[in-house]
Formats: C-alpha cells, sequence, structure tokens
C-alpha cells in the first residue's frame, strides 16, 4: 500500500533523513532500503525521491560527494549534515506529538500499533 | 567543455552508449529532456541516474520494472547544490565562507591527514619559533641605550685576557686621558648584597654604577630618581639604591611608596631614592639585577680584604664611553693607546709591554667579545638546525598535498566537469591549505610556548642566575607558517593543479588508464631524497654531540668523585676583622663537620670549575727560565684549609698537606700540582724546592698533589699552587662538605648550621658537587638534547613522508602488481621490488645527507669535545639507523599490496 502524496510530503524528507543518519548511502541503496524498511509502506518513486534528495542538499540538510566503488563503479552518496541531524530532531518532536494527538482523538488504536 | 544543450533524444543516445537498456534510457531522457536545468548541473544529474540504473541491473531488476518504478510525472529537480566548487567565474570575497566551510569538511572527513599534517606543521612551526625566540632574546635586543651608535665598549687586553674588565684606578686613569674624546665615560660592575627585611636575610643580586652611567645610557626612571654624578663623590658615603622594577614588584609589590624608605643592605641602610624602568634589564643580558648602587660603595657592598677604589688587581668594571660629535672610533682608539703607553710607565708590573686597551662598538656586543665568539657559533647552529627541521616539513606537508591533490583527481576532473572553473577550484583547495596552515600555527603557538616554559623554567645547573625574558616573538610564527605552508602551495597544490585537465574526456581516460603523471611522482621522489638528507644531517648532528657528551662525562676532573655539598660564605669584614676572620671560618668548618653524614670538610677561596672566577699569578723558581717573553710561569693560584684535599678526594703524591703548624707566624709553605712540578723540576724531587711569586716572597713546596681540571674540563693539564689560608687572609671561601648521605640534604643543612651561627655571615651559593660538575658539561649537554629531539622530529617526520610516498607509488601499481603476481611473481619478490623502489630513493637522499652532514660537522667541529668532527662511529652508526627506519617506513606500505589477491589487483583501475 503507498501512501498518498500530500502525506508522503510530509512523511519523505524525515524517512529519507532517517535512513541516511544511520549510514551513508547512494541513490539506488536508498530506494532499495526505504522499500524493505517500511515493507514498501514508504516507497516513493525515484522521481519523487531524487528531486527531494536534491532539494534537502539545496537546503544545507544532506551533502553528498561521489566515491568510487572497488568495482571501479562511481556513486554519488548522501549523508545527513549536523543541521540535518538538527531538523530531523525537531521533526520527529512534531509527529510524536501528532501521534500522540491522533492516538487521542482515537484516530490510531493503540493496542494494535504495538502488536 | 561543448555548450550545447542536449535535448531528449541525445540524451538517450548518451545512456544508450553506457549500456543501458532502451527502457532505461528512454526513462532517464525523459525527466532529463523535460527539466529545465544549467547543463552542468544535468550532467551530474544524468551521471547520478545511469548509476541508478546499473546498480538496478546489477540486482538483477529487468530494465522494465526499474522503469516502471522509476516513473514520469513530477520529476523538477531544485536550483543546483550549495556545494561552493561548481560557481563559475568572478568569486567575490563573500564567497570565502562557503569555501572555509568546505574546506573544514573535507578535513574533518579524512582524519588521519589532518592530524598528521596539522601535527607536524605544529611540530616544525613551534621549534622554529621558539628557537628563533630564544635566539632573539639573546642575540637580537635592541639595546636600550640613547645613541647606541654613540657609545662603546672598553676593554683592558693583555696576554692572558683578551678582553678584560677595568679595575677602578684604571678607569679613573682612562677616564682623565680620553676626555678630549668622549663626552661621557662609565663604569657599572656586579655585585651581590644581603637584604635583611622583616628579619628574614635574602640575596639580592645588584649592579654597582659610576655616577656617569644612567646619564650616559639615557636610561629612564619609572619612579622617583636614578644615580647621578652627586651620589658618586665619597668612598662609602652615599648609601643609596634603585630599584630594578622587577625586584620593585617582587619584593615591594610595585608600591610608589617605597621611596625614601630604607632597605638593610649588608647590615646597613641604603635610602631608595628611585625605580628604574622596565625597559632596562641591566648591563649584561640575561642577568636582571635587583638594584643599582653608586660605585663609591663597593667595599661596603663587596666586601674584600682591599680598597678596591684605590688598589689595582680589582679587574671588575665594564666600561662603556660615548664618543664626542665629529670624533672617530679611530681617534677614540688613538687616545686611549696613550693611556695605555701613560700606564706602562706607572705601573709597570700590572702593564706590561702587550697590555693595552680594546674598543667595541656597544651595539656589536652581546655579552662580552670571548663570550660572543662562541654566542655566534651557537646561534647559527641552533638556526641551521632549525631551519632543517623546517624544511623536512614543508616537503612533508608538500609531499602530503601532492599525494592528496592527485588522488582527487577525479573528483576535480568531475568537478571541472560540472562547470567548476579553474579558479574556483584553486580557491577551494587554497581555502583547505590555508586552514592546515591556521590549525598548523595555532598548534605550533602551543609548542612554541611549552618549549619556551620549558627554557625558562629548566633547573639549569648555570654558574650565575640567569633570567630570560623570553616573549614568544610573533614574528617568528607568522614567518614559520606563511613559509611551510606556502611551500605546500608552492610544491604541493600547484603542480597537481597544473596537471589537472580542464577537459572531461582526456581527464577521464587518463584517469581508467591509472597513470600516475611522471612529472608529480619525480616531484614526490624529490621531496623524499630531501627530506632524508636534511634528517640524515641532523642525525649525525645530534650523534656527534652525544658522543661528546659521552666524552665529557668520561672525563675525570680530578675531584669531587664523592658526593658533597658546597657552599660560599662571605664574612662581612665589618665583623671580622683580620684576627677574628680565620678562627670564625675554622668555627663553621667544624660546626659543618658535626652534621649527619658528613665525612671531611675543607676550604677552598677559588673552587676549580666555577667558570666565572679565576685567579692567576706568576711564579719562579732558582734555576728555571720562564717562557720567552714573560715574566714567570703561569699557574693558577687557589688557598685552601687543612681539610681540603681529603674532602675534595684529591690525591697527595707527595710529601704532606697543610697542617695546623703552617700558621700565620710560621714559614711560607706551598703545594704545587703535578703539571707544574713537571713543569718546573723535570726529573727531580719538587719537594724542598723554592718557589717566587711575584717577586716577593719565597715559598717552600711541602707536598706535591695530582693535577685537576681548574678552568674547563677539556683543558690540558694547568699549572697549580695551593696556599694555606691561615697564611693567606680570605673572607669568602667555599666549604666543600663531603657526605655518606644524601648530598641535596645536605646543603640546607649547611646553610642552617651557617645561620645559626651568625645571621649576618652570607651563603653566596649553595650546591651540590653534581650540580657543581654538570655545569661544565651544560653546553653540550643541551645542544646534544635541542639538535637531538629535532633531530628525532625530522626523522619521524621523514619516515612519514616516506611511508605516504611508497604507499602512494604501490597504489598507483596495484595493477602492475597484479599482473606481476598473475603471471607467477612471488609475494615476497613483489613487496621486495615496492619496498626497493622507496630505499632507492633513501640510499639518494642518504648519499647527498652524508655530504653534507660532512661539511657541516666541520663547521661545528669547535663545538664538539673529544670527538672528532668526522667521527666514525657517528658517520657510520647514524645512516645505517636511518635506513633502518626508513626501511621500516618503505616496508609497511609495500607488504599491503602483495596480500592483494591478483584478480583484485587487476581489476583496480588506478
Amino acid at each position: 500500500m503507498r501512501i498518498e502524496r500530500e502525506l508522503m510530503r510530509g512523511a519523505g524528507p524525515v524517512t529519507v533523513l532517517r535512513l541516511l543518519k544511520q549510514r551513508e548511502m547512494y541513490g539506488y541503496e536508498l530506494v532499495e532500503a526505504l522499500s524493505r524498511r517500511t515493507d514498501g509502506v514508504l516507497a516513493m518513486g525515484q522521481s519523487t525521491l531524487y528531486p527531494l534528495l536534491y532539494s534537502l542538499e539545496a537546503k544545507g540538510l544532506l551533502k553528498s560527494h561521489w566515491q568510487e566503488a572497488p568495482s571501479g563503479r562511481r556513486r554519488k552518496y548522501y549523508g545527513v549534515t549536523p543541521k540535518g541531524v538538527h531538523f530531523l530532531r525537531a521533526q520527529q518532536s512534531q509527529w510524536r506529538r501528532l501521534v500522540a494527538a491522533m492516538t487521542g482523538l482515537g484516530l490510531l488504536d493503540a493496542r494494535r500499533s504495538e502488536a | 567543455m561543448g555548450a550545447t544543450r542536449l535535448d531528449a533524444l541525445e540524451i538517450e543516445h548518451r545512456a544508450r552508449t553506457r549500456g543501458l537498456p532502451p527502457d532505461a534510457a528512454a526513462a532517464i531522457a525523459r525527466v532529463l529532456g523535460a527539466a529545465r536545468l544549467e547543463e552542468a548541473r544535468r550532467n551530474e544529474v544524468f551521471e547520478e541516474l545511469v548509476t541508478h540504473f546499473e546498480d538496478g541491473l546489477a540486482a538483477g531488476r529487468s530494465a522494465e520494472e526499474l522503469a516502471l518504478d522509476f516513473g514520469r510525472a513530477d520529476f523538477t529537480p531544485p536550483s543546483p547544490t550549495p556545494v561552493p566548487l561548481p560557481h563559475r567565474g568572478y568569486r567575490p570575497m563573500s564567497r570565502l565562507l562557503p569555501d572555509v566551510r568546505y574546506a573544514t569538511r573535507r578535513l574533518i572527513a579524512s582524519p588521519g591527514f589532518t592530524l598528521i599534517a596539522v601535527l607536524s606543521l605544529a611540530l616544525g612551526i613551534g621549534a622554529t619559533t621558539a628557537v628563533f625566540s630564544l635566539v632573539n632574546a639573546v642575540i637580537f635586543r635592541r639595546s636600550p641605550i640613547r645613541a647606541v651608535e654613540e657609545v662603546t665598549d672598553v676593554y683592558e687586553s693583555s696576554a692572558d685576557f683578551g678582553y678584560n674588565a677595568f679595575d677602578y684606578p684604571d678607569f679613573r686613569e682612562f677616564e682623565r686621558g680620553t676626555s678630549r674624546v668622549f663626552s661621557q665615560l662609565a663604569a657599572t660592575r656586579y655585585a651581590f648584597a644581603q637584604v635583611m627585611r622583616d628579619g628574614v636575610a635574602s640575596r639580592a643580586e645588584g649592579e654597582l654604577v659610576t655616577g656617569s652611567y644612567f646619564p650616559l645610557t639615557g636610561i629612564r626612571p619609572a619612579l622617583g630618581r636614578l644615580l647621578g654624578p652627586e651620589d658618586d663623590v665619597s668612598p662609602g658615603g652615599h648609601p643609596v639604591v634603585v630599584l630594578s622594577d622587577g625586584y620593585w614588584r617582587r619584593a615591594f609589590g610595585g608600591a610608589p611608596s617605597v621611596l625614601g624608605r630604607a632597605i638593610e643592605m649588608n647590615g646597613r641602610a641604603y635610602t631608595i631614592v628611585g625605580v628604574v624602568s622596565a625597559e632596562y634589564q641591566g648591563n649584561l643580558r640575561g642577568m636582571v639585577p635587583d638594584f643599582y648602587a653608586p660605585m663609591m660603595m663597593v667595599n661596603h657592598l663587596n666586601p674584600v680584604d682591599d680598597d678596591q677604589l684605590q688598589s689595582r688587581g680589582y679587574h671588575s668594571l665594564f666600561v662603556k664611553a660615548r664618543l664626542r660629535p665629529g670624533t672617530t672610533v679611530v681617534m677614540a682608539a688613538a687616545a686611549a693607546a696613550g693611556v695605555a703607553a701613560e700606564l706602562r710607565k706607572i705601573v709597570p708590573d700590572q702593564w706590561k709591554s702587550g697590555n693595552s686597551f680594546k674598543l667595541i662598538p656597544t651595539r656589536q656586543v652581546i655579552l662580552h667579545p670571548s663570550v660572543d665568539q662562541v654566542l655566534y657559533p651557537v646561534a647559527g647552529l641552533l638556526f641551521t638546525v632549525v631551519g632543517l627541521v623546517l624544511l623536512v616539513v614543508c616537503a612533508n606537508l608538500a609531499s602530503f598535498l601532492l599525494a592528496r591533490a592527485v588522488d582527487r583527481r577525479k573528483e576535480i576532473a568531475v568537478r571541472l566537469a560540472l562547470g567548476a572553473t579553474r579558479g574556483s577550484l584553486v580557491a577551494q583547495l587554497l581555502a583547505e591549505t590555508l586552514l592546515l596552515g591556521v590549525l598548523g600555527g595555532v598548534g605550533g603557538l602551543g609548542v612554541a610556548a611549552l618549549v619556551a616554559r620549558i627554557l625558562t623554567t629548566a633547573d639549569l645547573p648555570l654558574p650565575i642566575p640567569i633570567t630570560l625574558e623570553l616573549g614568544l616573538d610573533a614574528r617568528a610564527l607568522l614567518f614559520a607558517t606563511v613559509v611551510s605552508v606556502a611551500a605546500g602551495i608552492l610544491f604541493g597544490l600547484m603542480p597537481a593543479l597544473r596537471a589537472s585537465n580542464p577537459h572531461l574526456a582526456t581527464t577521464l581516460r587518463d584517469e581508467s588508464a591509472g597513470g600516475g603523471g611522471r612529472g608529480r611522482l619525480a616531484l614526490r621522489h624529490a621531496l623524499v631524497v630531501a627530506q632524508v638528507a636534511v634528517s640524515l644531517v641532523l642525525l649525525v648532528g645530534a650523534g656527534l654531540f652525544l658522543r661528546s657528551l659521552q666524552s665529557v662525562r668520561a672525563v675525570d676532573p680530578g675531584f669531587g668523585r664523592e658526593p658533597a655539598g658546597l657552599m660560599d660564605v662571605s664574612f662581612p669584614p665589618t665583623r671580622y676583622a683580620a684576627g677574628r676572620l680565620l678562627p670564625a671560618e675554622r668555627e663553621l668548618a667544624a660546626r659543618l663537620r658535626e652534621l649527619p653524614g658528613v665525612t671531611a670538610v675543607g676550604m677552598i677561596d677559588n673552587l676549580p670549575l666555577t667558570l666565572v672566577n679565576t685567579q692567576n699569578t706568576d711564579v719562579n723558581t732558582p734555576g728555571a727560565q720562564p717562557p720567552v717573553g714573560r715574566e714567570g710561569f703561569d699557574a693558577d693560584l687557589a688557598v685552601v684549609d687543612t681539610g681540603f684535599f681529603a674532602a675534595a678526594g684529591i690525591r697527595l703524591l707527595q710529601g704532606r698537606e697543610f697542617t695546623p703548624a703552617d700558621a700565620d707566624s710560621a714559614p711560607r709553605v706551598i703545594i704545587v700540582n703535578e703539571a707544574l712540578a713537571k713543569r718546573l723540576w723535570p726529573g727531580q724531587e719538587a719537594l724542598g724546592k723554592h718557589i717566587t711569586r711575584s717577586s716577593d716572597r719565597d715559598y717552600q713546596v711541602v707536598g706535591v698533589v695530582a693535577t685537576t681540571k681548574i678552568r674547563s674540563i677539556g683543558e690540558d693539564p694547568r699549572s697549580g699552587i695551593y696556599l694555606p689560608l691561615a697564611q693567606v687572609r680570605s673572607s669568602s671561601v667555599w666549604y666543600l662538605a663531603r657526605t655518606s648521605g644524601d648530598a641535596d640534604r645536605l646543603t640546607n643543612a649547611m646553610v642552617r648550621a651557617t645561620q645559626s651561627m651568625d645571621p649576618e655571615i652570607i651563603s653566596v651559593d649553595v650546591r651540590t658537587m653534581a650540580r657543581h660538575l654538570d655545569v661544565v658539561r651544560l653546553p653540550i649537554r643541551l645542544a646534544a638534547l635541542m639538535i637531538g629531539a629535532l633531530a628525532a622530529l625530522a626523522v619521524v617526520l621523514a619516515g612519514i613522508g616516506l611511508y605516504g610516498t611508497v604507499r602512494y607509488s604501490v597504489a598507483q601499481r596495484t595493477r602492475e602488481v597484479g599482473i606481476r603476481m598473475a603471471l607467477g611473481a612471488d609475494s615476497r619478490a613483489m613487496v621486495r621490488l615496492l619496498t626497493g623502489g622507496g630505499l632507492r630513493l633513501v640510499v639518494w637522499g642518504g648519499a647527498v645527507g652524508l655530504l653534507a652532514a660532512m661539511l657541516l660537522a666541520r663547521l661545528v667541529g669547535g663545538l664538539l669535545f673529544g670527538v672528532p668532527a668526522l667521527d666514525p662511529l657517528t658517520f657510520f652508526g647514524v645512516p645505517l639507523f636511518l635506513f633502518a627506519v626508513a626501511g621500516i617506513a618503505a616496508w609497511l606500505p609495500a607488504r599491503r599490496v602483495s596480500r592483494v589477491a591478483p584478480t583484485e589487483a587487476l581489476r583496480a583501475d588506478g
């Protein structure tokens, strides 16, 4: 199941930053990770992902560099800047508050999400 | 680069030529063709997307699937990212900040490189700055004297002393005879006083100055007034004193109320009339006085058994003269020669035919002309050594930067391809280098401060207390930093940049070929050769001084083998007049003998190897002809008590020591050392022979003792005579207390014993025998220590440089290694091949260094001790050691490549 575009607009940057905070990744690797780590829920079309990466980089939340693999293939790796880490932290707390509020409204069933 | 826009078709074609299937190529073309992007930006995105599909295909997914996943709708990338490189053309200063920020990130990204580069820079810059500041503090200090170019130092010159100080009668004679050529003539001499404040005795160092001294120098008071001619009129009649700025702050808390107060010096109240400005640090560099008092007080502040204002022979006055306007040094020298001729007539005993005055412009004198002769070579040596270390640092940084720039060829190529101008690229790399330089400079400041702190606070066994105002020299720091960074840019960055090809295609081709660029490699090799050469020179220097130290330690001074405490004691003549002095001296000896652990106590008026105090005299004996041009045999003279030889451990070879029977009323007796006995009576019995001294007294030889070192540890055996203390009064003697226990603890007990006998007896100086003997070894020890430390630094740096170079060339040759190993070369042979390449550089550097070391060793030959300048052990051992270190530095990286599997090595493309 895919998430609606409007929702993805908010969730996308946080998801990408979260994954890249763990380690640097190149584009395809990130695509795979998004799909695998979120059971496909947060998988996004690469035509969304790459522009998102560029936009985060332009905002200084991500940094990138070209690196050569032992195989000789050159890839562009992305990593989170300190500013990105800061941003991610701020977003996380907002998400937490949002989830708490929605749970309070009964929109989210706490027990089921725990299960 | 081509500036035409690629449309969708072109993009698709390009993607196809990169080996992508039609579906994937079409997907890329679709999104890129529609997006409004700058050419450079589009190239980068293109590269990334191609990689994306390659990755997907490599992961086993089909092109259709990948294209579907890729989507087609809203591919609307934003404007280019703010990475500072891909800017075109003119970059205002406001772009500097991003450059620096980016450079910081790059440096943090490779902490190993950054750490080594900054550390080696910091050590080199720090060492250079510290040494320069030290030499600066001693040698290049600006004279505080007003119009110093008009001022000249004057010395008395004789066969024994090239540059002797004046005695007071000579000074007066000189003043009278030269008033036509000198507008002002002044003298100053060293003295110390026992200061009593609130019942506590302390020692203060001072200078006694003639009334003309401060007017001549033009020094200003910080408070009150200085001394003038009115303070220097009647002997003993001017108990006034001026304090130095430092003493005023230390002892009186810098209170202005000290003016008019009395300070008790040597038992008499002196009125404080002023404080001298802080810029004046005394006449002798490194010896900052606590006080200045009138020369007329010399008999009170520096009591001896004569009136020093009347008697000849007390040569302690340093004389300065200011030339009258229009007078030349030649005219002044002529006038001085006239005075010398006059003196030869008046006092022929003191003024021999060869005696004269020497005039040396004050600006040319550092400490003292005879000391300066050693000081200049030492300073030169230090500068050379530090310069060489800086050279190694420069070479290292250049080597690092070169390697790094070469490693970043691809990055540079990509950036150029993406539209970065050469200018922006240079600015970026420059920012990184400058950042390294700033970090190195800051680190260097820390290192220099640390070294300066060690130098100024080190408890060195110096013959006189020395204070160095060792401010760190900002110019030196800046100079060292700029030089090393400039060298880094010149030799490291520029060649790399010049070689970086702005044409994308050729660079990529060059890159995939794995070529290193011969020019750059050659430069790196040259840098390693230079480093090895410099390291070898420094190591040889350190080796020579270490060997000197070894020789110095091996020399037996002939006394003081057993631990002992030494104490220089002055009995105030006011309290201990003629009849009371000797009993008091003996009583103190008896008290010292009772201290725990003390096994023997002796007294001597002139301790051997003090370096600052020597007495010599002419002796004659019937039947022996003095050397040509001399009126007697030159012999060093010391006055000793009955216990001295036993306490000092000087062997009695013949006859007897002095006994209590050698009293003032008894016949005059003398003990000679073996060297004099052999000179005066070769092959004869010395005992019972007679010696005359200064054409008056006659002494009978009662004993012969072993020859000790007297003036320096390296001297040939010097003639020496000993007279009994009971027959020659001396109010200032050294006590030597031999102990079976701890000498350090004993010295404290000796001072306490002295004070408990009479608080007015002054303990001028206290030290252990071990420390006393260390004084003579100090110059060599310092040299060995400093050069050794710097050489160690250079070797480490050179080792790092070599390691880096070999590692780099190994990386360059990975493919070659793979082929060779695939063809059956064994891995040990590969290591040998690669290590050998590095060691060839070492051999070259070693050869160059050895030649340079041979040349330089001759220059420092005069500073060595007991070691030939071309010491075989050093010149054989040092290269061997360096070769071993270099071997390890080259072998470590070479070993790595032989472990690489051939297949992997073959795949590597550079």
